[in-house]
C-alpha cells in the first residue's frame, strides 16, 4: 500500500517538476523578446532621427546590404509587430502552465498526506 | 511561555531570509548601477571623439594588428561614421548625426540608471525594517511591542444587545409595570406622611436607586442617540434641570419617584433628558397621580414621547395611506386638559393643548397653522398635496365629539377604498381614493358597510350623484361648484358604471 502510495507520489512528482522546467522556459524567452522589444524601439527612434541622406546597411550574415531608409523603417515596425504578438502567446501559454502546475502541486501534496499516513500505518503494523 | 520563546525563536529565521534576500537584491541593482554607469561613460568619451575626429581630414594612427602588433596607419574619412543602430542595422552618417544618435542612447542609459537607483533605495530601506522587525522580535534594543487589551469590545457588544431588546420594548415594559405597581404603592404611602415614611423608605430603597441609576444611564445614552431630533424640543425645559438632576442626585426621596417615572416612561416612550423629567415631577407629584398611571409627563416642556406600543384602534382620517391617528388620543387629550386645570404652571406654549406626542403624526398635529381660530395641522411634504384639502377639513372641522365618528368614517372608508379600487376602472389612481370620500353612503349602500352620516360630505353627495350619470366630467364641475360647501376638495373622476350603480341606489 505505501509502496503504490510512494510510486504515485514519485510520478507526480516528476510531472510537476517538468511543468515547472516549461514554465521556466517559457519565462526565459519572455524575457528575450521583451529585450528584442527595447532594442528595436531603440532602432526605431533612431531611424527618425536620421535622414534620407544617411545610407542605411542592414548586416546579413557577413555582409553588410544597403537598404532604403524608408523600408527600414517599415521593417522595423514590421518586427516590433511580431515581437508583441509572441510576447502576448507567451504571456496566455504562461498562464495555462502555471494553472497547471499548481493542480499538480495539490495533487502532489495530497498524495504526500497520504504517503505520510500510510507511512504512519506501516510503522505501527510493524 | 514556551510557545512564545518558541515563536521567537522562528521569527528570528523568517526574517533573517528575508533580510538575506534583500540584501540580494540591493547588491543586485548595485551590479546593475556600476554596469549602466560604465556605459554611460564610455558613451561620453565616444561624444568627445565625434567632436574632434573631423577637426582633420585624416589622422596617423597606429592600427592593432590581431591581438599582438599595430601597425602604423591613417584615419581617412573622418567624418563618415557606420553606426550600429541594433538589431544588424547600421548607418552611415556624419559626426554630428553619430553625435545626436549618442545622446539619444544616453538619454536611455541615465533612465535604466534612475530606475536601478530607486530600486536600491527601497530595497535597502526594506532592509533596515528587517533589521529592526528582528530586534523587535528577539526584545532586544530599544524596540517594545505596545499592546492594548481589547476589553471594550464587550462592553460594545452589551450595548447592542441593549438596543435590540429595547426595540420591541418587551422587557422595559415588563420593567415599568412592576414599577408602577411599586410606585403607587410609594406614592399612596408618600401622600399620607411624608417625612417619616419618607425616610423609612429611602432607607430600604437607596440599594434599589443605586441598581436604578445604573440602568437609566445606560438608557440615557440609548435615548440620546435614538431622540438628537427633538433637541430643539427639549432644550427650553433643559437648562434647569441639569442642576436640578445632579442636587437630587443625592435626595433619595424625589429620586426614587423620578426613577419610578422613568422606569414607567420607558414603556411607553423615551425620555430624552432625564432631567426634565426631573422638573417636571418635581413639579406634578402632588397633583399627578392617578393619571401618570398611563400618560407621560411633558406638561411644562414640549417633550416628546413615543411609544411603540400597538394601540387598539388605529384610524385613517384621510384617505391617504399613512397617516393615523390612535384611538387613545382623545383620551389623552382630555388628560392634558384635566392636569393643565390642576397645574398651575405652564410654559405658555401655543401648543399646550398638543403637548403629549405619541406618535410622528401627532407632530404634524402638534405644529400646526392657525386658522380661522382653529388649528389646521401641516402635512407631511412626503404625501401628496391632492389630499391636502381633504385632510385639513377633516380634522380642522373635528371638535371632540366629531372626532371619533369621523374616525370610525375614515375606518369604513378605508375599508371600502381598497374594493373601490379594484373594480373601478376608468379612475385614476390619484383621484380615486378621493373620489370614494365623496360618495361614501352610497357606496356604502352598495356594499352594506357601516354608513356614518356625515353633515358636511352628504350634502355634496346628492348633488354628486344626480350629475354623475351626465358624463364624467360634469362631475367635475359640478365638484367646483360643491366646492364651497365643502371648500378643500379636489375634483374627482368617477367612472360611469360607478355613477350608473349610483343613480340606481
Amino acid at each position: 500500500m505505501a509502496e503504490a502510495i510512494q510510486k504515485k507520489l514519485q510520478s507526480e512528482l516528476e510531472k510537476y517538476q517538468q511543468m515547472q522546467k516549461d514554465v521556466s522556459k517559457s519565462m526565459s524567452a519572455r524575457q528575450k523578446l521583451e529585450a528584442q522589444v527595447t532594442e528595436n524601439n531603440i532602432v526605431k527612434e533612431e531611424l527618425d532621427l536620421l535622414d534620407t541622406q544617411n545610407t542605411v546597411y542592414k548586416l546579413i550574415g557577413p555582409v553588410l546590404v544597403k537598404q532604403d531608409l524608408e523600408e527600414a523603417k517599415a521593417t522595423v515596425a514590421k518586427r516590433l509587430e511580431y515581437i508583441n504578438g509572441e510576447i502576448q502567446r507567451y504571456e496566455t501559454l504562461l498562464k495555462d502552465m502555471e494553472k497547471k502546475s499548481d493542480q499538480h502541486r495539490e495533487v502532489l501534496s495530497s498524495l504526500q498526506q497520504e504517503y505520510q499516513r500510510a507511512q504512519g500505518l506501516a510503522v505501527g503494523k510493524v | 511561555m514556551a510557545e512564545r520563546n518558541k515563536m521567537i525563536i522562528e521569527v528570528p529565521q523568517g526574517v533573517d531570509r528575508l533580510r538575506v534576500e534583500h540584501k540580494k537584491v540591493v547588491q543586485g541593482c548595485e551590479g546593475q548601477i556600476q554596469h549602466w554607469a560604465k556605459v554611460k561613460g564610455d558613451y561620453e568619451t565616444l561624444e568627445d571623439r565625434l567632436k574632434t575626429l573631423p577637426d582633420q581630414v585624416s589622422y596617423d594612427i597606429m592600427v592593432p594588428f590581431g591581438p599582438l602588433a599595430f601597425m602604423p596607419g591613417m584615419l581617412v574619412h573622418t567624418n563618415e561614421i557606420t553606426v550600429l543602430l541594433g538589431d544588424n542595422w547600421f548607418a552611415k552618417c556624419s559626426a554630428k548625426q553619430a553625435q545626436k544618435l549618442v545622446e539619444h542612447r544616453k538619454k536611455h542609459v541615465n533612465s535604466a540608471l534612475d530606475d536601478l537607483h530607486k530600486t536600491r533605495k527601497d530595497f535597502e530601506a526594506r532592509v533596515g525594517f528587517t533589521e529592526d522587525l528582528e530586534k523587535l522580535s528577539g526584545a532586544k534594543g530599544d524596540y517594545v511591542d505596545i499592546r492594548e487589551e481589547v476589553g471594550s469590545i464587550e462592553e460594545m457588544v452589551s450595548k447592542g444587545k441593549l438596543r435590540v431588546a429595547l426595540k420591541p420594548h418587551s422587557k422595559p415594559k415588563m420593567e415599568a409595570v412592576v414599577k408602577i405597581e411599586e410606585e403607587e404603592e410609594e406614592e399612596d404611602k408618600e401622600g399620607s406622611g411624608e417625612g417619616d415614611g419618607g425616610s423609612r423608605r429611602r432607607v430600604l430603597s437607596e440599594e434599589e436607586l443605586w441598581a436604578r441609576l445604573d440602568e437609566l444611564e445606560a438608557q440615557e445614552e440609548q435615548e440620546e442617540e435614538q431622540h438628537r431630533r427633538f433637541d430643539s424640543a427639549d432644550t427650553n425645559g433643559n437648562d434647569d434641570t441639569t442642576s436640578s438632576e445632579e442636587e437630587k442626585e443625592g435626595d433619595s426621596g424625589s429620586h426614587h419617584r423620578v426613577n419610578g417615572h422613568d422606569e414607567r416612561s420607558k414603556g411607553r416612550a423615551f425620555v430624552p433628558y432625564n432631567g426634565s423629567q426631573l422638573n417636571s415631577t418635581a413639579q406634578s407629584t402632588g397633583e399627578e397621580e392617578e393619571d401618570e398611571a398611563e400618560e407621560e409627563e411633558g406638561v411644562c416642556l414640549p417633550t416628546i414621547y413615543f411609544s411603540h406600543t400597538v394601540e387598539p384602534k388605529k384610524v385613517r382620517i384621510n384617505t391617504g395611506k399613512n397617516t393615523m391617528l390612535k384611538f387613545s388620543e382623545l383620551k389623552e387629550q382630555k388628560q392634558q386638559a384635566k392636569r393643565k386645570k390642576k397645574n398651575g404652571t405652564s410654559n405658555g406654549h401655543s401648543h399646550h393643548g398638543l403637548h403629549n406626542i405619541t406618535t410622528p403624526t401627532d407632530l404634524y398635529r402638534l405644529f400646526v397653522d392657525v386658522k380661522n381660530g382653529e388649528p389646521i395641522p401641516r402635512k407631511s411634504i412626503l404625501k401628496s398635496r391632492s389630499r391636502e384639502s381633504s385632510v385639513c377639513s377633516d380634522t380642522s372641522e373635528s371638535s371632540a365629539a366629531d372626532f371619533e365618528e369621523r374616525r370610525t368614517f375614515g375606518r369604513t372608508l378605508s375599508h371600502d377604498e381598497n374594493t373601490y379600487s379594484d373594480t373601478s376602472d376608468g379612475i385614476t389612481e390619484e383621484d380615486s381614493p378621493t373620489g370614494v370620500l365623496l360618495h361614501p353612503t352610497s357606496s356604502f349602500q352598495a356594499f352594506s358597510g357601516t354608513v356614518v352620516e356625515k353633515e358636511p360630505i352628504p350634502l355634496s353627495i346628492p348633488q354628486f350623484t344626480i350629475a354623475l350619470p351626465a358624463l364624467p366630467t360634469i362631475p367635475e364641475r359640478k365638484l367646483e361648484e360643491v366646492a364651497p360647501e365643502a371648500p378643500q376638495e379636489a375634483p374627482k373622476r368617477v367612472s360611469k358604471f360607478k355613477t350608473a350603480r349610483l343613480k340606481q341606489k
